[in-house]
């Protein structure tokens, strides 16, 4: 698979974009700016950059609870991102959703998501969609090693199968479901061992390795797009952080912390850029530089805007096209 | 003491391949069950001790756990003590390991990646490859009660293991001068940009291949100079064969389940001790054994210099025509 350099390096200012914009978010809930919960995505930047450069604006993703690098990386706009960890009146979901429920349907983001697993079924249904409606398009399914042990999980690859439905269901294997390792809790080592029961292909592959990721997903999202049906791409990840900002991470080791360190995807993305002449060091950090004022730019954005009005909080509960809650 | 040991790679398998041919998956559960059948076969012919490979899905404790409860295990067994990397490494350290304790015999799971690993250190303990991984051309499709035999049988020492037992070819490469890495089967150069996945498939990509040996009953690469010239493990010679040409149009079996259309310059041997030089003139990766490995700039100079210094490799089909006219099946 042929990369022109300049996707290449659209692939690294994707993955220095969610590094940036995490950090960014871990510094201001520290601060007591943020309110609610903020589970950060620090550390597996490789999995949406390299699964989301395969796709096209009008295909669809599902996200998680951990979903900023999702959103970004599907092409999520940094101010109504912030503006919506901050409650703001100019986020995504009007402020009222927070940071686990960040959608932006105009380009195809169906949702960041609270509940573990929730995403299977929606991104199968997208899936029947595009199916019913027979265009190309292709839904990409993010989730966790956790929720491959919710039956959502299982009714959603089945029904992909049984249907060919054009999804591509990326986990993002951390090792941990919260704080639970994945030996107590899986009977498997590799997720991608539950496509055979399915009957669709399952590969793993380094999730902290963005080509490695874009060659899997790359593959699987041609699949979908020749009716060929779902795939299942397992990328081994890890996340810096714990499970969400304030977690004592006491659950893991900081050997476990340091080996994964070494594998950090940017520094890996970095020194590929350097030793293949994509780029030189001056400009790195002309990129470092423009991101970090866009993050700015975007804090800047959600402080100065309002918060909801009181009046809000019962407004878009229940959809208009319901007859009986009109 | 009559010792064997066993590495299982839990990642083999399970590679990009499933998606870009009809490659079999191969779970975790399976490699468990192989582990198991291999240990049954070996104790039940004088294998005192079996040493196996830790790894992340823990097989060999899971095998130890299993045996025990069904009160069928009659022999020691040993996790290797080794801090576990979840990368290649644990399987080269499991086999550096098993070389320094001079094992009867080492029994390697896996592809032809994970048999390249472990002969990289299994200098004079006897391998078996046994194949769960891709497009395999090294290890070969074997019941585990039988390789846990013939893996007590090579480790007792109790016949001519010249009859059954044979000093493979492997390609030496060497990047500007300097001794880098060894392939078992084939050497693959490539204008791919990144290691990325690992695993080569892109034929458009390909300009050249070594082998050590080939085969047309093979696939992959062996495959693909297989059907132009048969090299067996026996003759004292391989081969390269230049993709960039059309001058010779075949037809071969490139992964599982896709046959293609190719076209080559002719084939060139390589006698045995005899290198061929090339220098990159384009930026690119090596792939060793099928996987992605060695990246090289414009103007490195690269021989690949084909020897007899690989791994004591088993023919488990012999060994055991041999153990039978040793009497290793009568019952004293």
């Amino acid at each position: 698979m042929k990369l022109e350099n300049e996707k290449i390096l659209n692939m690294y200012e994707n993955m220095l974009t969610i590094r940036k914009f995490e950090e960014k978010a871990q510094e201001l809930f520290a601060a007591g700016d943020i309110p609610g919960f903020v589970h950060l995505y620090l550390g597996e930047e490789a999995v949406a950059t390299g699964a989301c450069a395969n796709l096209n604006e009008d295909d669809y993703i599902t996200s998680t609870h951990r979903g900023h690098g999702h959103i970004v990386s599907k092409g999520g706009d940094l101010k109504l991102m912030m503006a919506e960890l901050y409650g703001k009146k100019t986020g995504y979901c009007k402020g009222k959703g927070g940071s686990m429920h960040i959608a932006d349907a105009t380009k195809g983001i169906l949702g960041a998501n609270g509940i573990v697993g929730a995403g299977h079924n929606i991104a199968a249904g997208a899936g029947l969609s595009i199916k019913y409606r027979k265009t190309d398009q292709v839904c990409v399914c993010f989730f966790g090693d956790g929720s491959t042990n919710q039956s959502t999980f299982h009714e959603a690859l089945n029904l992909a199968s049984i249907w060919k439905l054009p999804v591509v269901f990326v986990c993002e294997n951390n090792g941990y479901g919260i704080s639970l390792s994945q030996k107590f809790h899986q009977a498997i080592k590799d997720i991608s061992d539950r496509a055979v029961s399915y009957n669709i292909p399952g590969v793993t592959v380094d999730g902290n390795d963005v080509f490695a990721v874009y060659e899997a997903v790359g593959e699987a999202v041609n699949r979908a797009r020749k009716k060929q049906g779902p795939t299942l791409v397992e990328c081994k990840t890890y996340r810096h952080r714990g499970h969400f900002e304030g977690d004592p991470v006491n659950y893991r080791s900081k050997e476990e912390l340091e080996e994964w360190m070494e594998k950090d995807p940017i520094p890996r993305m970095e020194k590929y850029l350097l030793e293949n002449d994509v780029v030189n060091e001056d400009k790195l950090k002309e990129i470092s530089d423009k991101l970090d004022a866009e993050i700015e730019e975007a804090v800047k954005f959600a402080k100065e805007s309002p918060f909801p009005d009181v009046e809000a909080s019962v407004e878009d509960v229940y959809s208009d096209i319901v007859e009986e809650v009109k | 003491m009559s010792t064997i040991g066993i590495i299982a790679n839990p990642a083999s398998g399970k590679d990009i391949r499933r998606l870009v041919s009809h490659a079999t998956v191969i779970d975790n559960n399976e490699k468990v069950n192989i582990v198991e059948r291999i240990i049954l076969g070996a104790q039940n012919f004088g294998v005192d001790k079996i040493y196996i490979m830790p790894d992340s899905y823990m097989m060999g404790y899971k095998v130890q756990d299993k045996l025990k409860l069904s009160e069928e295990l009659n022999v020691e067994i040993e996790v290797l003590d080794m801090k576990i990397k979840a990368s290649p490494k644990d399987t080269e350290k499991a086999a550096q390991m098993m070389e320094e304790k001079k094992l009867g015999c080492v029994v390697v799971l896996g592809g032809d990646g994970t048999n390249r690993l472990a002969a990289k250190y299994l200098k004079t303990v006897p391998l078996i490859g046994v194949s769960t991984g891709t497009n395999n051309a090294y290890p070969k499709m074997l019941e585990g009660t039988t390789v846990g035999i013939a893996a007590a049988v090579v480790a007792s020492k109790g016949y001519d293991t010249n009859l059954s037992c044979r000093k493979d070819k492997i390609i030496e490469i060497y990047k500007n001068g300097e001794f880098i890495d060894i392939c078992l089967m084939d050497a693959v150069i490539s204008n791919e940009q990144y290691i990325g996945s690992k695993a080569i498939w892109d034929l458009d990509n390909i300009k050249k291949i070594i082998v050590s040996n080939c085969h047309p009953a093979s696939i992959g690469f062996s495959a693909i100079v297989g059907v132009n010239k048969h090299i067996n493990e026996r003759d004292d010679y391989g081969a390269v064969l230049d993709l960039n040409s059309s001058e010779n149009k075949f037809m071969a079996p490139v992964s599982a389940g896709k046959v293609v259309e190719l076209s080559s310059g002719d084939l060139e041997i390589i006698q045995i001790n005899q290198s061929i030089s090339w220098e990159a003139n384009f930026k690119g990766i090596i792939a060793a054994d099928g996987e992605r490995e060695i990246v090289f700039n414009i103007g490195d100079k690269f021989e690949f210099k084909i020897t007899r210094s690989g791994p004591i490799h088993v023919d488990v089909r012999k060994t055991m025509e041999a153990a039978v006219a040793e009497g290793f099946f009568k019952i004293k």
